[in-house]
């Protein structure tokens, strides 16, 4: 209570500090009056009486100081005067000042950038209500080597009605592709998200205009209909309000617009068009493909106060209680639940904190540079501060005016650091692939402002702190003493500036190693085969609207077609079509079993992909043995697959698979199709590069028909050219048919690495100048050094050295440090880079190239730094540096 | 000037305005007055480091203060202890006396 009230008095005083000082005055004038009258009553005359009472009374100036000394004014006044101070010595020195702000601008600045891009994809949470009661929950199976799989609707169903603790569960898929939009202007391809009934109560959004669905729509209810994402509905629908309940066209069909989505909503992507209850027909629930095949995406949210432990204990009782009632499809089937919004953030967690590291190493960096810049300057003061300490300033003011100054200069270098940080965010925005972030837009907000404060006052102290206290420590005696003019040849500041160089050293050598195994890693990606020749080929990928073409006869039909007429255009010297062509994604996998095999025993996850005749041939995937397919290969015909040989090698070492029989069934029955291996091929990548490549059967689109295909076009020119002859071929086909995409199969190589090349070129941007900041940084020291010895470089000289002797000298002390700074980065980074082993494909996170080049770059390009000044100092004229004594 | 004997230390001041304000509310000079009145004449403060002394105790929460007209129609700043300043009369008088007699001991067995 009493130190409130005393705060309160402090703070009247500081905020009314005319209206104290007033009643000061008043109340020094009622004391003189007081004391005047007294004398007089003593017998003193009025003008005796007065002037003993300001006797008395000791000093009126000394009283009202003393009285201004105990309010709180003084410490903020003098951090006014420490501002103003700072702001003055600034501008004297503005090349120093701006090399100063501007390293500080590139730390805080990188920091500002990648810290709101993880901000926004990590920290901040999911913008539904109560977003840490939403689960994912997923499918695992150590037979098929499943973990967090996507999910079977029976099962999901299943946990949807007996886990107690889940408030509803729900699930949808926006991996079907994509669909083509019709009756809204132009044909044009959408992406549809197939989704439950309650997929939007459960994320706890509603409906900007209309509705969303009903529980009910997760079944067949005769109705299709659809929920539009506010883009679309813009861009397509002109933002016309009345859209609601009129009939669109999908894929053909007409579907009913039943809502609009509020803008920024965009579960489960950005990507996200428009949504579409699944409207399963009621009988799939005791089908048993609805609990065999795998391909929803599950989200559940918990009832208020369950914890994760309690609730996933009973999904636990449940997925048991499945095994045992559904042993043929679930008996090895397992599940778990992740916070969704961790299951959502996923891999791009580590890239994300690495480069935060990355950015950290650079700010410190920075942080070095600018506080050996100080150093010098405090070194150049030095005198000054003696001189101020002999008379009497406290050691803390001079700290307290240091550090006012460090700040000053941080803050100044923060605010440029924010400017350049929001354009390295819209930078960062536009240049990052699509899709690698779960969110492409990362504002600037107050998290991101708070924390781009916090490290540039840190900043500012941590590199403020050396010069403040070293200025401080000085006897001020030794100090006058040693200057001659300009002398400050301390050992202690020289001490510090080579602890700085070895830092900072050693934190570019740590990021640039970090770089360098990234750029390795690329290099090795770069390197490998695809298992095809993506030179000179086209890819298209079309899809036919169910609608019209509503059998496998018709679609096969107008495939051919297509086919045919493509291979008319000019320079074209292949043509074939696949189901998904390699680099991009893979198809369905199933279990299998070949025909000789012990009853009961079957593999899992064979990857399937359709294909025509001439396929390996367009691609230049090369054919091990046997044969392809020929057009002979056709319904009726005895059924035919081509397996990898990825596949050969697991399953038929040391024997011909060519001529053995498999089915897609674990345990065979009368019902199961058996197919004739009639060839062996090359292993293509399926999805990356980095991954090895999955076993797979290929199998003709005539005896396996789909909807969607792609045309692999093989040209003797430029691929790219074709796209215009490519769109009007199946124009004339068919007028109401888009081509989803079209990209020369180059680009999906090139595509399928966009990721990894991205993240290599930020960190060998962040690593660049690192680099560049810490070679300053050794030059500035040995700089520094070389024009404090130049006295005793003349006396060398003087004496008979030679100018080469002079010059080793200054490079041998500068190496000494750059050696110490590597061997102290070497170790670091031998721990630090663990983290990222992660992130590396076919180099090892000690990769001894590595290890041995960066270093080695960095001694070359500090000896270069330290040529410059030791040819400075070689060249000093003996009697000029005796004579500038 | 003054004899050095009345060059009160710092602390002490504060503990004598403070036992000064025990017996009544009061003005800058009356505590002057009273002090160099009690202790009869022996400790005459410099006048002018009362008040920074005032300064110092309100903002330890130990006097406060308000003006009111005194006895003769004229406007004064009167001091009165707070509840924390009369139990801190208590605990300052104590380490007051054990200082005294540390010193005491000290010049008796030198």
């Amino acid at each position: 209570m009493s130190a409130i009230k005393g705060l309160a008095a402090r703070v009247r005083a500081l905020l009314f500090r005319r209206a104290t000082e007033q009643a000061l005055d008043d109340e020094i004038r009622f004391h003189l009056e007081q004391e005047t009258e007294k004398n007089i009553r003593l017998g003193m005359t009025p003008d005796e009486a007065r002037r003993h009472a300001l006797v008395q009374f000791g000093g009126l100036a000394q009283a009202r100081e003393a009285h201004h000394d105990v309010y709180a004014a003084r410490p903020v006044e003098e951090a006014l005067a420490d501002t103003r101070y700072t702001l003055r010595t600034m501008r004297r020195a503005p090349a120093l000042t701006a090399a100063a702000i501007l390293t500080l601008a590139l730390g805080v600045g990188a920091n500002a950038a990648i810290f709101s891009a993880v901000n926004a994809v990590v920290l901040r949470p999911l913008p539904y209500p109560n977003p840490d009661r939403l689960y994912m929950l997923w499918e695992e199976n150590p037979e098929k080597g499943w973990y967090k799989n996507v999910v079977a609707p029976a099962n999901m169903l299943d946990w949807r009605e007996q886990v107690a603790a889940f408030a509803d569960v729900m699930g949808y898929t926006d991996s079907f592709g994509t669909s083509t939009l019709t009756k809204a202007g132009e044909p044009v391809i959408v992406k549809p998200t197939y989704t439950t009934g309650n997929f939007f109560s459960v994320l706890g959004v509603r409906a900007a205009l209309g509705r969303t669905f009903t529980d009910a729509e997760t079944w067949r209810t005769g109705q299709s209909v659809t929920v539009l994402s506010h883009r679309l509905w813009r861009d397509r629908f002109g933002g016309d309000r009345r859209v609601i309940g009129r009939s669109i066209e999908l894929d053909g069909r007409p579907v009913q617009v039943v809502g609009v989505m509020p803008e920024g909503f965009a579960y489960p992507t950005e990507q996200a068009d428009l949504w579409q209850p699944w409207a399963w027909d009621p009988a799939n629930r005791q089908q048993v493909f609805f609990r065999r095949a795998h391909w929803l995406d599950v989200v559940a949210r918990v009832k208020p106060g369950v914890t994760e432990e309690v609730a996933n204990a009973q999904l636990q009782a449940v997925v048991v209680r499945l095994q045992r009632d559904y042993p043929a499809t679930n008996k090895l089937m397992g599940a778990g639940m992740t916070p969704l919004h961790e299951f959502l953030v996923g891999d791009t967690r580590l890239p994300l904190l690495v480069l935060l590291g990355a950015v950290g190493l650079l700010l410190l960096i920075a942080c070095a540079n600018v506080g050996n810049l100080l150093l010098v300057k405090a070194a150049g003061r030095e005198r000054e501060a003696a001189l101020r300490l002999a008379l009497g300033a406290g050691r803390g003011r001079l700290v307290r005016q240091a550090l006012t100054e460090s700040l000053v200069l941080s803050l100044a270098g923060g605010a440029c650091g924010v400017a350049l940080g929001w354009w390295g965010t819209r930078a960062l925005q536009a240049m990052q692939p699509t899709g690698m972030l779960r969110v492409s837009r990362f504002d600037f907000d107050w998290t991101v402002l708070g924390y781009v404060l916090a490290i540039t006052t840190v900043s500012g102290l941590v590199f403020g702190i050396a010069p403040a206290l070293w200025s401080s420590r000085r006897l001020p005696l030794d100090a006058l003493k040693e200057g001659g003019r300009g002398g400050s040849d301390s050992r202690r500041v020289r001490r510090w500036g080579e602890r700085l160089v070895i830092g900072e050293v050693a934190l570019a050598l740590v990021l640039s190693i970090g770089a360098g195994l990234l750029v390795r890693s690329l290099l090795r990606l770069q390197q490998v085969n695809p298992g095809f020749d993506p030179n000179g080929v086209l890819a298209a990928r079309l899809s036919l609207p169910g609608g019209r073409y509503d059998s496998d006869g018709k679609a096969n039909a107008f495939f051919t077609r297509l086919e045919e007429r493509l291979r008319t255009i000019p320079g074209v010297e292949g043509v074939a079509g696949v189901s998904a062509p390699p680099l991009t994604r893979t198809g369905y996998t199933s279990d299998f079993t070949v025909a000789g095999w012990p009853a009961g025993t079957y593999g899992s996850e064979v990857a399937h992909r359709r294909i025509t005749p001439d396929y390996f041939k367009v691609m230049k995937t090369p054919v091990l043995r046997g044969r392809t397919f020929t057009v002979d290969d056709r319904l009726g015909s005895p059924n035919v697959v081509i397996i990898n040989e990825a596949f050969a090698r697991k399953h038929f070492p040391g024997q011909d698979p060519v001529g053995q029989r498999v089915t897609f069934d674990r345990i065979p029955d009368s019902t199961s199709t058996w197919n004739t291996i009639v060839g062996v091929v090359g292993s293509e990548h399926q999805t990356k590069l980095s991954l090895a490549p999955q076993m797979e059967v290929y199998e003709p689109t005539s005896q396996s028909a789909t909807n969607v295909l792609s045309f692999v076009i093989r040209t003797t020119g430029d691929p790219a050219v074709l796209g215009p002859s490519v769109r009007m071929a199946v124009a004339e086909l068919d007028r109401g048919l888009a081509v989803e995409s079209m990209r020369t199969m180059h680009e999906v190589r090139t595509a399928s690495l966009a990721r990894e090349r991205f993240l290599t070129m930020l960190l060998l941007v962040f690593a660049g100048v690192g680099l560049a900041l810490a070679i300053v940084g050794v030059y500035g020291v040995m700089a520094q050094m070389a024009r404090r010895r130049v006295r005793e470089m003349g006396i060398r000289l003087a004496l008979g050295a030679q100018a080469n002797d002079v010059r080793w000298l200054v490079v041998r002390n500068g190496l000494r440090l750059v050696v110490a700074g590597l061997a102290i980065g070497i170790a670091t980074a031998l721990l630090a880079t663990r983290a990222m082993a992660a992130m590396l494909f076919g180099v090892a996170a000690k990769d001894p190239l590595t290890f041995v080049l960066v270093p080695l770059i960095l001694v070359v390009t500090a000896v270069v730094a330290t040529w410059l000044p030791a040819t400075v100092a070689s060249r000093a004229d003996p009697a000029t540096a005796l004579r500038s004594e | 000037m003054q004899p050095p004997t009345s060059d009160v230390l710092r602390g002490t001041l504060d503990l004598l305005i403070l036992k000064t304000l025990t017996l009544e509310p009061m003005h800058g000079w009356g505590i002057g007055q009273r002090i160099q009145q009690l202790s009869r004449g022996v400790l005459d403060a410099n006048q002018g480091s009362l008040y920074p002394a005032f300064q110092r105790l309100e903002q330890k929460g130990w006097i406060e203060s308000e003006w009111r007209t005194t006895e003769n129609n004229r406007r004064a700043r009167y001091y009165r202890l707070t509840g924390a300043g009369r139990r801190a009369v208590g605990t300052e008088a104590a380490s007051w006396r054990r200082y005294v007699e540390a010193v005491e001991f000290i010049l008796q067995t030198t």
